[in-house]
């Protein structure tokens, strides 16, 4: 489902540095698989996320979605992030749009749907992720587990085939950390394909297909979930596991 | 409220310069009798205007009828402003040099050149190629005046909004307008409001320059009537006045605006 062979993306900082967070970059994703990645700041897994609905633009490589080569300069790339849903650290939720608008806005705009259809689909995904009795409050009157828990609604309104992740709990509060991983469980457990950057070992330990370790723009180390946390092979692995367990 | 020592300092103040003001008028200045009773006739009258409208009714005054030019060509510029700036200020963040270039062009020969300069070029040159009247060029020329400024507050709203919210809309699938168009401009307008109230405070105070292009505009009239009367006094505070009548209402009309907007905050 998402092929990324050979892919390189450099940065360039204010002062002219580069900074190579992609190198040579491949891997391999299947319909319905749960990939974590995790690794040290700065290792490139955002930006990897980044590059599969091209919130950044890589240098060179090719990353197919779907069988499409997305960087392909005739492709309307509006069309495959229809496809692709995403979820980001700080929210990013409307502000000045109330809980259900956020969630109608983008399926109407969009997708063409009518105001009742985008209601309709709006209310029963709210309700999934537990936040219904809020939806016509703004987003400024929600904790940030809530709100996370309606961008994740927003995304999947959109009926994607593939959820991204880019550390969607990083900016919560301790308590608030469990509601949200539990929405992205049951996501997970229906077989939604699905690319998760966490720093949250229980989530990767108990629904990930596989884990990705980065670190400096390639992978170290993947493999189950299971032969991860029991028996890494590389020692910047170990060194990694031990620093965050 | 509580009046502090300052705020008995400050009264003393005022008090001097107000009576000061009050006794170089009366003991040092000019004898000056007023004759306020000249103005209610130059706002409204009721009577015939000429031999060949002799109807005998309740007409406006050329004050009034210099209050209704102001009034209509600063609506019309401040819309045409705010078109002209949305443009300017989306342009000037652009990622294409070209549109990048022009914009910026646009605001800094708009910006560093006279507002009657631009009125007269606009007027003698501009409006005798395209045969324009003396409103389309006074109301072009503070439009294309004032979307240099409005221009650069739009552009100045939209990058205090999150990059997030960019690539929140972008990653749903929005296109680049469509995201502009429902998520950045909305919470962009809604945050320059105020430096926007008071672009449209500073047209209508600088619609006053159009009076030299011969339009019968606010301060147009009161010339011709002080020319007309000698009343210069009385005339230019009642015109100072009909300008505040209609800048404070805009002012109120920004606050209720920005109030009613505030309740997703």
């Amino acid at each position: 489902m998402i092929k990324a062979t050979n892919v390189y993306k450099t940065f360039k900082t204010p002062d002219h540095r580069e900074v190579k967070a992609l190198v040579d970059f491949s891997t391999d994703i299947k319909k319905g698989e749960v990939v974590v990645i995790i690794g040290p700041s700065g290792s490139g897994k955002s930006t990897f996320l980044r590059c599969l609905n091209r919130l950044e633009e890589i240098d060179s490589g090719d990353v197919i979605i779907d069988g499409v080569n997305i960087n392909d300069k005739k492709v309307n790339i509006n069309k495959i992030r229809e496809e692709i849903g995403m979820v980001f650290q700080l929210f990013n939720l409307f502000p000045h749009k109330t809980v259900l608008q956020n969630v109608t806005l983008p399926q109407m705009v969009v997708r063409n749907r009518s105001k009742n259809e985008a209601s309709e689909v709006a209310r029963g995904l709210l309700k999934k992720v537990g936040i219904l009795e809020k939806e016509n409050g703004y987003p400024s009157q929600l904790s940030g587990g809530q709100q996370q828990r309606v961008a994740i609604a927003r995304a999947l309104a959109m009926h994607p085939k593939i959820m991204l992740f880019d550390e969607a709990t990083s900016a919560l509060d301790p308590e608030m950390i469990g509601e949200v991983l539990d929405v992205m469980k049951n996501l997970a457990r229906e077989g939604m394909t699905m690319v998760v950057v966490t720093h949250e070992m229980g989530f990767a330990r108990e629904v990930s297909d596989r884990v990705v370790f980065m670190d400096e723009g390639k992978i170290v180390e993947e493999g189950t979930a299971e032969h991860f946390f029991t028996n890494p092979t590389h020692e910047r692995t170990k060194l990694f596991l031990s620093q965050i367990l | 409220m509580t009046f502090t020592k300052r705020s008995i300092i400050t009264l003393v103040i005022l008090t001097i310069i107000v009576g000061s003001a009050y006794y170089f008028f009366t003991q040092k200045g000019i004898t000056y009798i007023w004759h306020w009773e000249k103005i209610p006739e130059m706002i409204f009258y009721h009577g015939a205007k000429s031999a060949d409208d002799p109807a005998i009714r309740l007409r406006m005054g050329v004050l009034m009828m210099g209050f209704m030019l102001t009034l209509k060509i600063s609506v019309a510029s401040i819309f045409f402003a705010v078109i002209i700036g949305t443009i300017v200020g989306i342009a000037r963040l652009s990622n294409e040099p070209v549109t990048r270039g022009l914009s910026l062009a646009y605001v800094e020969l708009i910006r560093n050149t006279p507002l009657l300069v631009q009125i007269y070029i606009i007027y003698f040159f501009v409006g005798t190629m395209l045969r324009l009247s003396a409103f389309a060029a006074g109301t072009a020329a503070l439009a294309i005046f004032a979307g240099a400024y409005v221009g650069e507050i739009v552009r100045g709203g939209i990058q205090s909004i999150h990059k997030g919210q960019m690539e929140a809309s972008r990653s749903l699938g929005m296109s680049y307008a469509k995201a502009m168009r429902y998520i950045i401009l909305p919470q962009a307008f809604k945050r320059i409001i105020p430096p926007l109230a008071g672009q449209f405070i500073s047209l209508v105070k600088d619609s006053s320059l159009v009076s030299v292009i011969a339009l019968a505009d606010l301060t147009f009239q009161a010339i011709q009537g002080v020319a007309r009367s000698y009343h210069a006094f009385e005339i230019y505070f009642t015109v100072a006045f009909l300008y505040l009548v209609m800048t404070f209402t805009l002012s109120m009309a920004t606050q209720y605006i920005e109030r009613r907007l505030a309740i997703s905050d």
